[in-house]
């Protein structure tokens, strides 16, 4: 039993889907979570993210105009990003390993296939306060570092480079 | 060969851990408890949500019927796309299986190649006839028979625009 503060998280829940965004609320508000702000698309969230500033952001993404990947290498790379550093749960119908690589690079910090369940969405919840990943900056990629899972995929020189990445992969 | 430029690994402060505390770490049972209670009493809208789902499907398939261009097509991907991801949730996963048969073929054929209307339509109809049985179950053999056919018309389909 572990007893978190949720009541203290602000969280931003980013979907174009209205019914999407209440099941997402309804979770988080059941968890504790009482200051959530909402958008309904990646401009709008970006947007708010200077208001609201939040510490948590759950995102899809598949939305009209800017995706959630789009937002996301924002968010790591803009300097006017309020937190660069902010968590991101990305929730997306696409399942493929493929897809959360693609998340992944994009600077996602946990990944969330659909459907949404409670348990899901917690243990992404806990994940991200218990598990934090380092950050890593090259000349291509600012944002969680991407080798939390798969530290020995490469074992040769300079492992972090990107041209070393593209060769493990 | 040097680096261009250097590579930096750091790791920020841990601000959430320190806002929300939680000594031991693991999963909060009892606030789990409250938010599975808190989706059963939202499931009474599931009904609901997925007839919508359902509408914007049939709205983009009619629109893409009428004007095969891009942003026909991409508002029929997106629908698609939509309906896969939430119909599950909303306890429809034969929907889901469907929508996901149906977004595969419109991801995955080459721009240029057309989209077969009648492939569209027949996913669109076992969609609406599903929703309309309110089917849930996915033992259903006739479901599976039916997913198990769309899901071969669509292999095929993409197997000749890749030729």
């Amino acid at each position: 039993m572990s007893e978190y503060r949720f009541d203290r998280l602000k969280v931003l829940v980013v979907d174009d889907n209205v019914h999407m965004r209440k099941l997402v609320t309804t979770i988080l508000q059941a968890f504790g979570v009482t200051q959530i702000a909402e958008a309904e698309s990646a401009d709008r969230a970006w947007q708010s993210l200077r208001d609201s500033n939040p510490d948590v952001i759950v995102l899809d993404w598949v939305m009209e105009g800017m995706s959630g990947l789009e937002l996301v290498r924002m968010i790591r790379s803009n300097p006017q990003a309020p937190n660069p550093f902010v968590p991101v749960i990305m929730l997306s119908g696409h399942t493929s390993l493929d897809h959360v690589r693609q998340a992944r690079d994009a600077g996602v910090n946990e990944f969330i296939a659909k459907p949404v369940s409670v348990k899901t969405m917690m243990s992404r919840l806990v994940s991200a306060i218990e598990h934090p990943r380092p950050y890593v900056r090259t000349g291509s990629y600012f944002g969680p570092c991407r080798r939390r899972r798969n530290i020995h995929e490469y074992q040769g020189p300079e492992r972090r480079s990107e041209q070393s990445r593209q060769a493990a992969e | 060969m040097a680096r261009k430029q250097p590579i930096e690994l750091f790791m920020p402060p841990n601000m959430l851990k320190a806002k929300v505390g939680g000594g031991q770490g693991g999963l909060d049972m009892a606030a789990m408890k409250r938010a599975e209670d808190a989706m059963q009493a939202l499931e009474g809208e599931f009904g609901d949500w997925i007839a919508k789902d359902v509408e914007a499907l049939t709205s983009a398939r009619a629109r893409y019927a009428k004007t095969s261009d891009v942003a026909a097509r991409h508002a029929l991907l997106r629908a698609a796309h939509d309906i896969k991801g939430q119909a599950p949730t909303f306890n429809y996963p034969l929907i889901a299986r469907v929508a996901c048969s149906l977004s595969r073929m419109i991801g995955e054929l080459p721009p240029e190649a057309d989209i077969p209307l009648h492939l569209v339509d027949a996913h669109v109809n076992a969609i609406m006839v599903i929703h309309k049985h309110k089917m849930q179950d996915t033992n259903d053999k006739t479901a599976q028979a039916l997913c198990a056919k769309l899901d071969a018309r669509v292999d095929d389909v993409l197997a000749t625009a890749k030729k």
